[in-house]
């Protein structure tokens, strides 16, 4: 894994953007529930959290595939090749995070294939709340992240 | 047709039928939302229909924009004929409905009847049922909208409060958490159906004609909304709410008799140390980057999505001159559970205020609540009243106009509010000609459905941009200030047309004018792989916009009903920015002359039958 996509969900204002584009770019039509990243909501404390495949290095939903239709590539991670694919959904069920869809209209598997590199929910999004990220920049990423807001917590302490 | 889903839900509650109206024979004249509801409206409602009987259709509409992926693709248009105005009503509502419905299979729904007990209407994809509504009886709009999506978020929920249920005519449909189609009283129109809630979850998706071509627009579009004013400043809103509309100068206070209370400050000290102090998360409806409103939560007061920049929670403050924000806050919640349009309350609980402290409501007819300006509990008090139809409330559910009718004169002077009987929404008006206009002439209920917007709105914070903006539409600088009457039917005119496609489209007014009818028109394009251009489209918007003026013809409309109270011209501004302004109603009719040139209507308002026949709507004219 190279790159993965990372979700600042503290920015995400719920727009759907990534939903829409995604399904736009992969199925060519509009339809959030064939997109492979989704909006999670709970509207009720305000958050809105994206959720898409976050390209395990030792995939759950690889291992448990009866008939190794998921494959893993070096550079963009897991893939589903259908040629194998029979839709019997235990990666849906085995993911952690639920990052494996299943589009409704044909019945297929649907996970994220970072548009071969280029991912084009994170282009569309209009805060930033998705970053296509260095894998190994990632934790000094968010450790950087952690000691800003420790910083804010420290000078608001001082008053 | 790409972009549509080719149909549109009928259901009759009274014997629980339904059935599929072609969308496909009104596209080409009325292309979507409001303008294909208006046609609707005409068609299935006899004349003089009675807005709380069942023969009166509540229709909710989404516009061939909406679902898709340009920005602010979620909205959708509601209209029936109005019991607050007792003529067409409409109000627009954002969130994230109008897409569910669309990838459920349906353009719109169309609601006729009532139903012999309270219901709600299921939709899941093409699975549609009435089901009984009774345990949510009385219920407020926050337990309904979560006792109806099951835990399944992306179930959209539209539904009436107890106020809706209680037909009062301030009552409004609620979209799910935060939108609100809230004008016009069309709840107390759903409620009058016995019709709770209509719950909706879609998974079948919409097809565009262009899909790569749709993305690129799109994409250009969130560029060019970025760019704007309006997109750098929402985040702020709500901490400087206040200070917009006063930097502006459309502040006012109390039942619109001052301008320069001197607690102003301090109440916009408490909003701004409420907003920094609450925990404040920044959303937006579907598909839009404008985030032009936030989920607040205020720890031991409540928490709620608000627009803190416009009409709702602002209101409460100008009308009745409330310093206590948690108070303020405390009432916002109430009347976003209750399911009541803030702004009209507040309106209407402001002119109480002003009448008991005239003397002119007593002591016991207000049910000895200390019924004054300030006291946020008589405020709160007021709303449950009002909600409920309980003592004073049963006079005021209905809104300013109808409860001075029913007290008299001296009431009726006092009395402030735009055609038909809709309250204002939160500006001044004396000053802002065009406003005014728009306000006497709107024919879809709310005037914001008509001016919101207007350049003369910012003319004193941005007047360099208004300026532009006047001279692109109609050619001339001047026509941006506020006070000139010289200009303003073409302005408004225009600005009407703009929000009637923007509303039929199924998209935003907010980015609608920064974004350009051009991209608009791509997109259309785009989406459903019909040729169009922006000259074209301005003439849709021009038929849907005759299409209501006959629909109100229809109703009794004269051009009598074409003003606003009689305050806003016999008593000018007695302080600030704008003192001494007051309307003139000679300029104000010969506005009104000129507006009804413009869209080729005679003088008494009637569209001329050779107007009709260069629109197309020679056969609807009754």
């Amino acid at each position: 894994m190279d790159k993965i996509v990372v979700v600042n969900y503290d920015k995400c204002i719920g727009c759907r953007t990534c939903e829409t584009v995604c399904s736009l770019v992969h199925e060519k039509r509009i339809n959030p529930s064939e997109s492979r990243i989704n909006v999670v909501k709970y509207e009720e404390i305000g958050a809105n959290i994206p959720v898409l495949c976050q390209k395990c290095e030792d995939p759950a939903c690889a291992a448990v595939c009866p008939m190794d239709a998921i494959k893993v590539d070096e550079s963009l991670g897991t893939y589903i090749d259908y040629t194998r694919c029979v839709g019997c959904k235990m990666c849906i069920l085995v993911c952690p995070i639920g990052g494996i869809g299943l589009n409704p209209a044909n019945k297929k598997v649907i996970i994220c294939d970072l548009c071969k590199g280029d991912p084009q929910c994170v282009k569309s999004c209009p805060e930033q709340a998705l970053e296509y990220v260095d894998v190994s920049k990632l934790s000094i990423k968010k450790r950087r992240e952690g000691l800003e807001k420790l910083a804010k917590f420290l000078e608001m302490a001082k008053i | 047709m790409n972009g549509y889903t080719n149909k549109i839900l009928f259901v009759n509650l009274s014997d629980n039928s339904a059935g599929i109206i072609p969308t496909e024979k009104y596209i080409e004249q009325f292309v979507g939302g409001r303008g294909i509801a208006v046609k609707l409206l005409y068609e299935l409602t006899p004349k003089n229909v009675d807005p709380l009987g069942p023969k009166n259709a509540l229709i909710i509409m989404t516009g061939p924009l909406t679902g898709t992926i340009v920005p602010s693709s979620g909205r959708v248009d509601v209209i029936s004929k109005s019991p607050q105005i007792n003529l067409l009503g409409g109000s627009n509502a954002g969130g994230f409905f109008g897409h569910e419905l669309k990838y459920a299979g349906y353009d719109g729904i169309v609601i006729t009847g009532r139903a012999s007990s309270k219901v709600y209407i299921d939709i899941y994809n093409d699975d549609v049922e009435v089901k009984s509504a009774e345990n949510l009886s009385g219920k407020g709009v926050f337990d309904t909208v979560k006792a109806l999506r099951k835990n399944d978020e992306d179930t959209q929920v539209a539904c009436i409060g107890p106020a809706g249920e209680k037909l009062v005519n301030l009552s409004g449909i609620a979209f799910s958490m935060r939108n609100y189609a809230a004008r016009c009283g069309l709840g107390a129109v759903m409620g009058s159906k016995n019709l709770k809630a209509i719950a909706v979850r879609g998974t079948k998706g919409l097809d565009v004609a262009v899909p790569d071509q749709l993305k690129q627009i799109a994409d250009e579009m969130r560029e060019r909304i970025k760019d704007t004013p309006s997109y750098k400043e929402f985040p702020e809103w709500h901490h400087k709410l206040f200070r917009v509309l006063e930097a502006d100068a459309k502040t006012f206070f109390g039942n619109y008799d001052n301008v320069l209370w001197d607690g102003r400050f301090e109440a916009y000290e408490n909003a701004e140390k409420f907003v920094k102090g609450a925990e404040l998360k920044l959303q937006s409806c579907f598909g839009c980057p404008l985030r032009c409103w936030a989920y607040i939560n205020m720890k031991n007061v409540g928490k709620a999505s608000a627009v803190a920049c416009q009409g709702t929670l602002t209101s409460i403050v100008n009308f009745a001159k409330i310093k206590d924000f948690n108070k303020v806050w405390e009432a916002y919640l109430l009347c976003q559970d209750m399911g009541l349009d803030t702004g009209g309350t507040s309106a209407t609980i402001a002119y109480a205020m002003d009448l008991y402290s005239k003397g002119i409501l007593s002591k016991t007819q207000v049910n000895a609540i200390n019924l004054t300006f300030g006291d946020g509990n008589a405020f709160v008090s007021l709303v449950k009243k009002i909600a409920g139809k309980e003592g004073i409330g049963e006079l005021l559910a209905d809104g300013v106009k109808k409860a001075s009718e029913k007290l008299g004169e001296a009431a009726k002077k006092l009395a402030v509010y735009a055609k038909g009987g809709q309250e204002l929404w939160l500006m001044e008006i004396r000053p802002f000609k065009g406003v005014a206009l728009s306000c006497a002439v709107t024919d879809s209920g709310s005037h914001n459905r008509a001016a919101y917007g207007l350049c003369e709105f910012y003319y004193r914070s941005m007047k360099t941009q208004a300026e532009t903006v006047a001279k692109n539409i109609v050619g001339t600088e001047e026509a941006a200030q506020p006070t000139r009457y010289e200009y303003k039917p073409k302005l408004v005119a225009i600005y009407e047309d703009m929000h009637t496609l923007a509303d039929s489209l199924g998209v935003c007014s907010i980015p609608f004018m920064p974004v350009g009818l051009d991209l608009w028109t791509k997109a259309y394009t785009a989406s459903t792989g019909r040729e169009t251009s922006p000259k074209d489209l301005m003439y849709v918007a021009e038929r849907i916009r005759t299409l209501e003026r006959l629909f109100n013809i229809r109703e009794g409309l004269t051009r009598q009903d074409d003003t606003i109270a009689e305050r806003m011209f016999s008593e000018p501004l007695k302080e600030g920015p704008w003192k001494g302004e007051a309307l003139d109603k000679v300029m104000f009719e010969k506005m009104i002359d000129e507006y009804y040139a413009l869209r080729g209507w005679d003088l008494t308002g009637k569209p001329k039958l050779e107007t009709l026949k260069r629109l197309g709507l020679e056969d609807t004219c009754a």
